[in-house]
């Protein structure tokens, strides 16, 4: 894994990337949301303080899915109306990305679908049936979402976007999507619910009280 | 099949016990028994006493 | 200078004062919650700001003690959990409120399950993520998930009427979500409805005692009344006529070795004519014969030629050298005719007589037959008197070791009570779980 060291384009301190994948990360000391293109580094703004949250998963978690390890290199941070969630961003063993979601302690594995006929946002509803790779999935939520931050390295600039509508995909097992309309055109998502123990999930955080 | 210790257990007594009625030749009916019938009826079949008793004559028909 | 990767110090637990009595409210879930309750004043507190604004107040007479107390902790479910909420739904049904307990479990890596309670019939649930195939079971709603099939038991608003602790979630009193179950015991599948969204979610019976051994609770769990929903049954009685079947098929073998070496010899045969009024000594002694052996049963067969007409035999069979004996009789009686449904018998020729335990030895029949003397047909007698004589000839036919077929029937009889009795009160449980649905059974009758 090359791990080039640049400067930060607003105070100059140097920053690593630990990730060759990686486009986007923060500067520690003055907190700038650094995008890299394939010339240069930019500055497109700040990044807000992750308030105290509850993930066990943290930067350099590492774990097991589909017969790959994988680590957590960066992270993402959700709400909405009712809540929040995270969607930690994974690299595989083979290089490939993937995303661990968590959202109340249910975690999923899922990766970016090869683009396709997607549904429009103004047909999605809930209840809506459709099927990808043989399998039908079914709208169970519709939730309106916005960053609350990031931290960490992440495969693509995610950043100023706010009020981005998600459908969640469920089926009749294990499998899940979700479709992403902050984009045009819309992304897919496609992945797998897994337990906490099937993950084998290494480096996790401590909570006082608990083993 | 052995989740009901005590249906067999039952059984088991119930198929022991019909065997030992069978080799014995028990029986539900019975007959009854007299003791100590004198040799003298071989000579004499008259003279024994039948201890079954007196038999109402059957009146048949439809 | 790389960017320095910091790991976050140990996640710790909070402690937060309410804002309307100033009590202490402890935030067991490391920020999970979004709804928690002041233990002290009861008031409902939105947790997803510093400032714990007051949504609710529950009043005084809507309070409840759990019987799990907040902040307990089990090993159950394949982890350890702490009950960090608790909520009680109520639903109404004519005019009757049935209420129910659920109690939120937390582990800050697996993550939120529930342990539901009902009249001390407990459910262990774990949320589900996949949405079960909806299909129709026999003209009822149900739903296939896992290859399993589950029917649909009640359905019905469930409203919040008690919680306390903390939830991941906004929760209050006079929430109202449409609760359906499907059941295949011992599990259930719920589904929770509301206007957003609809959630599903598993769960498996336990018992008081499973529960109070799991969180190590003092004392007996509380007495569990009445069949719940998806209470396993304790009469599957398919296992009790499998062993039916097998002790069946014993008895049956049984049947055809004593039927096979059963010695079933004629040890006595012959042929008899008997007429009345001839004046003679009706009774008569046979030659002595052996019973050689164990001691076993004697079948007696007497044949007579009767012919709408009876015959009444007298027997003893008396051992030559003990003296015993075996007394009885039997009646031979056969008439036939005809009228106007056709030809009909009654009776028949033949009789036959099972003399049980006899020992071996030596033996000989004694036999007295006896016929009505006032039937037969005229004959002109020696003196020139008509008078009237009824005769016939018959046969004995004794055979010695001859088994006995009822005791087979009675045995096969016996046999099939207890899997009968288990059937007829697995029917029964089955009714008591189905009177509380939405489909009770109807008495007397239907299905």
């Amino acid at each position: 894994m090359s791990q080039p060291i640049s400067n930060c384009p607003n105070c100059g301190a140097p920053v690593q990337f630990r990730w060759s994948g990686a486009a986007q990360t923060a500067c520690p000391f003055c907190k700038s949301i650094i995008v890299r293109t394939d010339i240069e580094l930019k500055n497109v703004g700040e990044v807000a303080d992750l308030p105290p949250d509850p993930s066990p998963i943290q930067l350099l978690t590492e774990g097991s899915f589909g017969g790959q390890r994988f680590n957590v290199t960066g992270r993402l941070v959700y709400e909405y109306e009712n809540g929040g969630w995270n969607e930690w961003h994974i690299v595989f063993s083979d290089g490939s990305s993937g995303w661990l979601a968590d959202a109340q302690l249910q975690y999923a594995i899922s990766r970016l679908a090869p683009a396709q006929a997607l549904p429009a946002q103004a047909e999605i509803s809930r209840g809506k049936v459709m099927t990808f790779n043989n399998v039908e999935f079914e709208v169970a939520t519709l939730t309106l979402a916005r960053y609350k931050g990031f931290e960490g390295e992440l495969p693509f600039p995610y950043y100023g976007k706010s009020d981005m509508l998600f459908a969640d995909l469920r089926t009749t097992g294990s499998q899940f999507g979700t479709l992403d309309y902050s984009e045009d055109p819309a992304l897919l998502y496609l992945g797998e619910w897994v337990e906490f123990d099937q993950l084998q999930l290494k480096n996790l955080r401590q909570f006082e009280g608990w083993a | 099949m052995l989740r009901y210790p005590g249906y067999l257990a039952y059984g088991l007594l119930l198929l022991t016990g019909l065997m030992w009625a069978e080799y014995r030749g028990w029986s539900l009916s019975s007959v009854d028994q007299v003791k100590n019938v004198p040799k003298t009826v071989r000579d004499n079949p008259g003279a024994y006493r039948s201890h079954y008793g007196f038999y109402p004559r059957y009146v048949g028909g439809k | 200078m790389s960017s320095p990767l910091v790991a976050p110090p140990v996640v710790k637990t909070k402690s937060l004062s309410c804002p309307n009595c100033g009590g202490p409210v402890e935030l067991r879930g490391f920020g999970h919650a979004l709804t928690v309750v002041c233990p002290q004043c009861f008031s409902v507190l939105d947790a997803s700001t510093p400032e714990l604004k007051i949504l609710q107040q529950i009043e005084e007479r809507w309070r409840r003690t759990p019987k799990i107390p907040l902040g307990t902790r089990g090993k159950i479910g394949g982890g350890e959990f702490e009950v960090i909420g608790f909520q009680t739904r109520s639903v109404e049904e004519d005019g009757e409120t049935f209420s129910w307990d659920e109690y939120l479990l937390f582990n800050p890596y697996k993550g939120f399950r529930y342990v539901v309670e009902y009249d001390g019939h407990w459910n262990f649930v774990t949320p589900m993520e996949a949405m079960p195939h909806r299909i129709a079971l026999g003209g009822r709603p149900g739903v296939i998930f896992e290859g399993r099939r589950f029917k649909h038991f009640s359905g019905a608003e469930a409203v919040t009427t008690f919680v306390l602790g903390e939830f991941p979630w906004r929760v209050k009193t006079g929430d109202k979500v449409i609760d359906d179950d499907f059941i295949d015991p011992p599990t259930v599948l719920s589904a929770e409805t509301t206007d957003e969204e609809v959630t599903w979610s598993r769960g498996e019976y336990m018992t008081g005692a499973e529960i109070w051994k799991a969180f190590a609770l003092p004392g007996p769990a509380p007495r569990a009344s009445g069949v719940y929903l998806n209470q396993p049954s304790p009469f599957k009685s398919g296992g009790m006529w499998t062993s039916f079947g097998g002790m069946l098929a014993m008895v049956a073998a049984l049947a055809i070795f004593f039927s096979v070496f059963s010695a079933n010899r004629t040890v006595f045969e012959d042929h008899y004519q008997f007429q009345t009024g001839d004046g003679r000594e009706p009774s008569f002694v046979t030659p002595i014969f052996d019973l050689k052996g164990r001691t076993a049963s004697l079948e007696l067969t007497v044949h007579a030629n009767v012919t709408n007409d009876w015959a009444y035999f007298n027997f003893a069979l008396i051992n030559e050298d003990t003296g015993n004996a075996f007394d009885f009789g039997r009646e031979v009686s056969y008439y036939t005719g005809s009228d106007s449904d056709g030809p009909w018998t009654e009776g028949g020729q033949t009789s036959t007589a099972y003399i049980p335990s006899v020992p071996p030895g030596r033996y000989y029949l004694r036999v007295e037959p006896e016929m009505d003397a006032n039937a037969g047909s005229f004959v002109r007698a020696s003196n020139g008197k008509m008078t009237r004589v009824n005769r016939m000839s018959y046969s004995i036919t004794l055979k010695h070791d001859v088994p006995d077929y009822t005791w087979f029937w009675i045995v096969a009889g016996l046999l099939m009570i207890p899997p009968l009795a288990h059937t007829v009160r697995g029917r029964n449980f089955e009714v008591r779980r189905w009177m509380q649905s939405d489909y009770p059974p109807v008495q007397h009758g239907g299905n």
